[in-house]
């Protein structure tokens, strides 16, 4: 009898609670559809003196968040709701994130999925209709024949099994940096600060680094190899016999040299990783593991090791994602010359369909969809295995 | 209360979207160069502008050069401008093809300077017959030379090909590298093959060429490969172009360890910012490769188009009309050190260049917009990483060629 009076009383609260909630969603919806259209004469003629400009997008977010605030009151307020509350609460918590993840990420992948069908330059007409073909398969049989998208390819492999040295060489500064004395947290900091500075300018250090003309390499080399002449002008002159490599402008050496440069920071990342897992090393089975004789490569293997595999794992995804994320590095350093032997296919699709107006949307989402396959080979592994850890984890 | 306020909010946006819509009298102008001379140039003629036009509302607008490759085509598609600055040739082909340039036939017809002074340059704005934009400014290419090294060869400048060879050889006696480049951009490399498929197969094979009617492995495309293998071999290029940008390539030439540059006019201001002076720099035109040949020159221009979507075209039309007057036109060069489309239109004579680039081009037989700006984009950027490979390893022509077959049979579809 009580029970039945309380849950009626809490219905009838939630009802009004239900209704005020419905109508401010109702208002700022149509409000939110007149703000988008603009054919609102008679409100126009009111405010017509003024000529502030208030930006519309403004007042239409205000309002989305609004009508959202009312809607999430409407929902916690049905008695449906309350009574599978556990089921609904992580879906509602989830939705916004759903929401922005399906409009930015899923739903773009079907889109250039589709886009690689067709044969578009990326314009909409003035009446704003598409001016693309569709042209089936065409574009991947293009690519197949396409030289440059091998050596995208080929380049793609090497930045993967090339940036995997971050991981040991890593691991080796950290467990020479993980000893306490004077002065190690500068070191450490020193061993660091590459990490902290953004890619651009580390790829500019390097090109800068790498030019044969005045680069640190060239100023090196001409040590070794080069003299001063004076030329036919009476100006001063370096003649160099062999002359210095030119690492960025030589098809074999560019693309070795843009990974030695992403190594850089990348090997700073996994440094400080591994320092963090240092630190939680159980000392006790250090001392167990010293008790039974073990020390230097064998205590590292079967004792520090097992211990750091967290952090092992995590390193190497992140340095997948650096080898995948090479775009930034190509970009400032050599725009994937000369003549496209440094490419990688993120950066050749963003080549063909957006850079300089080349603008073939088309193939460039073919080479986007191709490189979404090889990445989701390395997406279900890792998803996979966390997967399996949760698993065990129960 | 909440209610009152988004309601308030609400008319005044709505306000604001309207007013805009009714003032008819704005301009929106965007320009593309904020370089110190060419912006201050553009914001003399939109100053000149607004004085002739003081019921006119002026926005001008500018932005960086290479950005605005890219946001050109947003601006086209939703947010239009009234005038926007784009190459022509087939660089505005896609724009034009898509609607989304507005046809300005009927100005070309009507006004005075654009019907009269504009013929040399009137191809060039003009597509399926109409006419897109108007032309601000253009500018020679050529070969820009040491003159104090020629004289210490006792050089002189070559008239043809083989004369230009034997400047080479001497010139490598004496330990001078004739030809400095930087091709890390590719689109120099793209200047030296112009010009060498101008001297060798003419004007029309380069516009057949771009135009996708002329294969890359056409016997005459590959005679214009054979010559620059003669040129590469003899009149070598600086070794390290191809991690140097064209502004890098002047610290050799400003050095004196190469004599000659294939270059735009553009170029003249840096070699004096690099120290030197009228008397240490000359210009000559590409020298001739096959004999009787109707000599055609390199002149790209640049210039200003109307979005089809624009909203205040009598006034954008006014606009292009009075860049398009000979004072106009005059000065606005005269800033930028470049010539004037309009023929009319005075020309800086203290300025050697600028006079032997009238010269050049008011005597040339046909004026090519350059090749990134003939061919369409997506067949330039190939064609011109096949121009970079090919210099720094010859052998690989075939290779190159085929692919380039490839990419146009695709390209021109």
């Amino acid at each position: 009898m009580n029970t039945a009076a309380t849950s009626t009383d809490r219905f009838s609260t939630s009802a009004g609670r239900m209704v005020v909630a419905a109508v401010v969603m109702l208002v700022c919806v149509v409000l939110l559809m007149l703000v988008s259209t603009t054919g609102m004469q008679g409100l126009l003629d009111l405010a017509q003196r003024t000529e502030a400009r208030v930006p519309t997008f403004l007042v239409r977010i205000s309002l989305i968040i609004a009508a959202l605030t009312a809607a999430f009151f409407f929902i916690t307020s049905h008695s449906y709701y309350k009574r599978n509350k556990v089921a609904i609460a992580p879906w509602m918590f989830l939705s916004v994130g759903l929401v922005f993840f399906s409009i930015y990420v899923i739903v773009p992948i079907f889109q250039s999925i589709s886009y690689s069908f067709t044969r578009w330059d990326g314009l909409y007409d003035f009446n704003g209709v598409w001016t693309g073909e569709w042209v089936g398969l065409h574009n991947y049989k293009l690519l197949l024949d396409d030289p440059n998208f091998y050596t995208s390819l080929w380049n793609n492999l090497l930045w993967l099994l090339l940036f995997m040295l971050a991981v040991p060489i890593g691991l080796f500064i950290a467990l020479f940096l993980n000893q306490t004395v004077a002065g190690i947290r500068i070191y450490k900091s020193l061993f660091f600060f590459p990490f902290v500075i953004s890619q651009v300018v580390v790829g500019l250090i390097f090109t800068w680094a790498y030019n044969p003309e005045f680069g640190l390499l060239s100023e090196i080399w001409s040590w070794f190899f080069c003299e001063t002449k004076t030329n036919i002008m009476g100006n001063l002159t370096r003649v160099c016999s062999p002359e210095p490599p030119s690492i960025l402008g030589d098809e074999t050496m560019a693309t070795y040299g843009i990974i030695a440069a992403g190594l850089w920071p990348q090997i700073a990342y996994c440094m400080i990783l591994y320092l963090t897992g240092l630190n939680n090393i159980s000392s006790d089975q250090i001392e167990a593991g010293r008790l039974d004789g073990a020390k230097g490569w064998k205590m590292l293997r079967h004792v520090i090791l097992p211990q750091l595999k967290p952090a092992t794992f995590i390193a190497i995804v992140v340095t997948v994602i650096g080898a995948l994320r090479s775009f930034d590095m190509i970009a400032t350093m050599t725009q994937g010359g000369p003549y496209g032997s440094s490419n990688v296919l993120a950066y050749y699709m963003y080549d063909q369909a957006v850079g300089e107006g080349v603008g073939r949307y088309g193939y460039g989402s073919a080479i986007a969809t191709v490189l979404f396959l090889i990445m989701l080979v390395y997406i279900s592994y890792f998803l996979w295995r966390m997967y399996v850890d949760e698993m065990e984890a129960k | 209360m909440k209610f009152k306020l988004n309601f308030s909010l609400t008319s005044i946006a709505a306000a604001a979207l309207l007013s805009t819509s009714a003032m008819a009298s704005d301009l929106v102008i965007t320009f593309d160069d904020l370089n110190p001379d060419k912006a201050a140039a553009y914001e003399a003629a939109v100053e000149a502008f607004k004085k002739a036009n003081p019921d006119i509302n002026v926005v001008a607008n500018n932005g960086d050069r290479e950005a605005h490759k890219g946001t050109i085509r947003n601006a086209l598609q939703n947010d239009s401008p009234d005038l926007i600055t784009w190459y022509p040739g087939n660089r505005m082909g896609p724009f034009v093809d898509a609607g989304l340039f507005m046809d300005i036939s009927d100005l070309w017809a009507s006004d005075p300077n654009l019907s009269g002074n504009f013929n040399a340059i009137k191809p060039t704005m003009t597509r399926d017959g109409k006419q897109w934009g108007v032309p601000y400014s253009y500018y020679q290419w050529g070969v820009y030379y040491r003159k104090d090294i020629y004289e210490k060869l006792g050089l002189s400048e070559p008239k043809t090909w083989d004369e230009l060879l034997g400047n080479c050889d001497k010139m490598k006696e004496a330990g001078v590298t004739p030809f400095t480049i930087g091709t890390k951009f590719l689109w120099t490399a793209a200047g030296v093959f112009d010009y060498l498929n101008l001297r060798t197969n003419g004007y029309d094979v380069h516009n057949e060429l771009t135009a996708g009617k002329v294969k890359y492995t056409d016997p005459r495309i590959r005679d214009t490969f054979a010559n620059w293998e003669t040129m590469l071999d003899r009149c070598s290029f600086v070794s390290t172009h191809a991690t140097m940008s064209w502004q890098d390539a002047i610290a050799p030439f400003a050095n004196g360890d190469a004599a000659m540059y294939v270059m735009g006019n553009f170029s003249v201001g840096q070699y004096k910012d690099a120290g030197l002076t009228d008397d240490q720099i000359d210009f000559f035109q590409f020298p001739e490769i096959t004999p009787g040949l109707p000599r055609a020159e390199e002149a790209p221009a640049d210039a200003f188009f109307i979005p089809a979507k624009a909203t205040n075209v009598e006034n954008a039309k006014k606009f292009l009309a009075f860049i398009a007057t000979p004072e106009i036109q005059s000065e606005w060069n005269k800033t930028i050190g470049q010539l004037p489309p309009n023929s009319e239109a005075a020309i800086n004579t203290d300025d050697k260049f600028i006079v032997e680039g009238m010269e050049t081009l008011s005597t040339a037989a046909g004026l090519a917009q350059f090749y990134d700006r003939d061919a369409p984009a997506a067949m330039a950027k190939e064609g011109m990483q096949g121009f970079q490979k090919f210099m720094l390893d010859p052998s690989s022509l075939d290779e190159i060629l085929e692919n380039l077959d490839k990419v146009q049979a695709e390209v021109y579809k």
